[in-house]
Formats: structure tokens, sequence, C-alpha cells
């Protein structure tokens, strides 16, 4: 059973077969109850912020994520600080969703830019 | 002595203020004015205040004469209001908190109003008329809570004003509540409109459904100009709000009524809340347009009173939110 051991493989195979074909509209069905999640049916977008330095990055983590999603439902946005990066990652039902977003969250970014340059650098701690 | 600076930014107008122990020591701000026949939209209004902030906020710093290591709290609107423009705003905040290494405090909008109408009028304990584009309620303080007495039960008073202006297509410069004052200054004929009054609340969007009406047909006929429906609506809904606020004086046995929102610098309900106090003996407090309209140091001192009496926020629990009534605040800078 070929696809218990790749479901990658199985997965995109079957989105070519004609779903009119009885037989195979069986066969997914089966593949969208086996499979753990619908990720491989969501959209995702990674996004990688670079800044000055760490402390930076995690001041723009701070300020960035406290605010829930507008949208309750259909998008998750999920942010991390790794050294000087910052990166985010959405996944999403729909294109649209997605893209109100991402354009948002790129606004709100690049406030918090232009506030670090302006009345940066941090004081020491 | 603590200083604080506010950031104020939930409607149409970013305003940054900076005070210290009462005395207001700058409050620059800025609005967003619509065309004729236009209101505001959250998205639109959230990309102004963007364009602005940075500038607003250096501005205050430079009237107050102060540097970012005079400052000891960063006090910014948490709610009530809509969503984009307050993200925006709060975004700024928790980042200079950050940046100055000082600590942040979430204020509700309202009690920015009240606080800051308290500080200027030196009112005691006054039955509040909050009144303004995004809210109607009438509140007074008992037992550390500021509670609603009465409140609109659907749209704001100056929803409804604001709405008429937009039938009407007049300026939104300065603002259209107050092109609506200068215009029924000069009506003369008074249509009868709803009066809706429900016990200690009042309603509004039926008088606005009627009055949108009855312009269409009043005005396409000449039989009367949009003067006089300025100066209708004015009459009825201020008699409303008149009545309600001596409803909760009455409960309350209150001898002081304060006016605070933008409504508030309307000098007809002013006129007309004066005529209820001294019939009554009470006392009427408003401010000016400066504290009146949402500003900056109004967050700022109602910040003031909570970083005093020992009130922070964390930045994990630093999201704004869109509903945030009066009465949730824990009011413990006060017996």
């Amino acid at each position: 059973m070929l696809f218990f051991e790749n479901k990658g493989t199985f997965n995109q195979h079957m989105t070519k077969m004609p779903l009119s074909n009885r037989s195979s509209t069986k066969y997914v069905n089966m593949a969208a109850c086996v499979s753990e999640n619908d990720s491989d049916k969501k959209l995702e977008f990674f996004l990688k912020v670079p800044f000055p330095s760490e402390r930076e990055a995690a001041i723009a983590l701070q300020s960035l994520s406290p605010d829930p999603e507008p949208r309750k439902g259909g998008i998750t946005k999920n942010l991390d600080v790794t050294g000087h990066t910052l990166s985010v990652r959405w996944t999403a039902d729909e294109a649209r969703i997605l893209r109100v977003s991402v354009s948002s969250f790129l606004d709100h970014l690049s406030l918090v830019m232009e506030t670090l340059d302006a009345f940066g650098p941090p004081v020491s701690q | 002595m603590p200083v604080v600076i506010g950031f104020e930014g939930s409607a149409n107008k970013i305003g940054v203020g900076i005070i210290r122990d009462g005395e207001v020591l700058s409050n620059p701000r800025r609005t967003y004015i619509t065309p004729p026949g236009q209101g505001f939209l959250p998205g639109e209004t959230a990309k102004h205040h963007r364009g602005v902030i940075l500038t607003v906020l250096q501005e205050a710093l430079d009237e107050a004469g102060l540097k970012a290591a005079d400052i000891d709290c960063v006090a910014y609107t948490k709610g009530p209001g809509m969503g984009a423009p307050l993200v925006t705003v709060a975004i700024v905040a928790r980042t200079v908190a950050q940046l100055w290494g000082k600590p942040l405090l979430g204020v509700n909008h309202c009690i920015g109003h009240i606080e800051m109408g308290r500080l200027i009028t030196n009112a005691q304990n006054p039955t509040v008329l909050y009144v303004s584009g995004g809210n109607t309620q009438v509140i007074a303080y008992s037992e550390r809570r500021y509670r609603i007495f009465g409140e609109t039960i659907d749209i704001a008073v100056g929803n409804c004003l604001d709405r008429l202006a937009r039938v009407i297509k007049i300026s939104n410069d300065p603002s259209p509540g107050y092109n609506i004052e200068q215009m029924a200054k000069k009506g003369n004929k008074y249509i009868e409109l709803p009066y809706t009054v429900k016990g200690m609340d009042v309603s509004f969007s039926g008088i606005l459904s009627y009055i949108e009406d009855a312009a269409h047909k009043l005005l396409s006929t000449g039989q009367c100009t949009p003067e006089d429906l300025c100066f209708s609506l004015q009459e009825t809904l201020f008699a409303m709000l008149v009545e309600i606020t001596e409803r909760a004086m009455a409960h309350c046995g209150s001898q002081e009524v304060l006016i605070v929102g933008g409504v508030g610098c309307n000098l007809r309900l002013q006129e007309m809340m004066g005529v209820m106090c001294k019939e009554r003996g009470a006392r009427l407090f408003a401010t000016d347009e400066r504290f009146c309209i949402d500003n900056g140091v109004m967050i700022a001192q109602a910040g003031w009173e909570m970083f005093r009496s020992g009130h922070v926020t964390e930045l994990s629990d630093s999201w704004i939110t869109q509903r945030y009534r009066t009465d949730e605040v824990e009011v413990t800078w006060r017996d």
C-alpha cells in the first residue's frame, strides 16, 4: 500500500486522477481521512526579516505578536526569532485571506522598522 | 513625579500627549478628514495614522522639551475603537516602550476622557455624559468602577450627526459635528423627529433612518433647508441626552455634570444641559476642543493615575480590543 509509506507522493499522484471516476473518488476520500491534518491542502507563506541586532529582532517580535488576527478562521500566523532574524509563517485556506494578512503584517513591520530607526537604538538593559 | 506619554488613535484622530503631575506638557494631534459625503474606513484610517504617528511623537517630545529618557511610562489606547487604527498605534507604543526600557500601560479610551475631564475641570464626583462619534454613555463612579447608568442601544449620537452630515454632503473639516453646529444656528424651522428615550437608555438609529428619508423628501421639495434639518436633529438628540443625564443624577443624588467626548464641544448641548443643571441647582463642567476631542494627553493622564496605583500591562497582554466596556476596569486610584 504505497500511500502509507509515502504520503506526499501519493497525494501528488491523486490530484492528477479524474474525480469523475468513482473508484478514484473513493481513494481521494480515503487519503483525506488517512492524512493527519490538511496541511497539504493549505497555502503556506514564509517570511524572514533580518535585524541589525538580536535585541531589535526581539523588540519587533514583542511589538508584532500580541494582537490576534482580525479574522478568526482560515488563517494562522506564527512568529519566531532566531538570533538577528524574525521569521513568520502563515498557513491559510484561501489566497485572498493570505494576501490580506501578509499585506497588513508588512505594513506593521515597516512601521516597527521606521520606529526603530527614528527612536532607536535600544537603551542598554 | 512620573512623566507619562500617551498614544491615542482609536478613530480618525491620532494624538500623542505628555503629562507630568497634572500638567499638560504637550498634546499634538492630527485628524484624518475625508471628502464630504464620506465616512472614514478602518484600513484608510490606519494608513493615515501610520503616515504621521512618528512625526506627532517627535512633536510631542519637542514641545514638551523632553528626551526619551525623561519619560517614565508609555500609555496607549487598548480599546475600544476601530481595530486597524488601534493596532497601528499600539505597535508604536510597544516599540518605544521597549526601546526606552519603560513600562507599558493599556488604557480604556472612555476612562481617558473621564480622567482628563476630571483633571481639567476639577469636578469632584460628577455624573458623566460621554458623547462622541463612537460612544454614548452616562457614567457615574461607584465603589471602584465607572458604572454605566445609561447608554445608546444602537449607534452613538455623534455617529447619527456625522451620518446626517454625509447625507447633506457638508464638509468634514474640521469635523462634521462642528459644521452641523454652525448650520444649526441658522436653522429656524423645527421638523418633528422621533424621540426615542428608553428608560435610562437612548436609541438613535431610528431617528437617523427617519431624518435621512425626510432629508431627501423635504430638501427636494424645498420644504426646509439643510440648516433646519441640522437644527431639528440637534434639538431632538440633545434633549434626549439631557433627559437621561438628569435621570442618572436623580438616581445618584448628584449635583455635578461633566460632559466629555467630541460631541461635548457642542455649545448648544452645553447650553441645554446648563438649563437643566440650573433647574436642579447642579453645576455643569465641560472642556474645550483640545480635550473633548480624542487626544493623546487624556490617555497619558489615565495612564498616570493607573501607573501611580500600580498597574502595568505586560507586552503579551497588550493586545488591542474593539470592545472594552467602561466598567471592566477596576478604578484602583479612587476611593
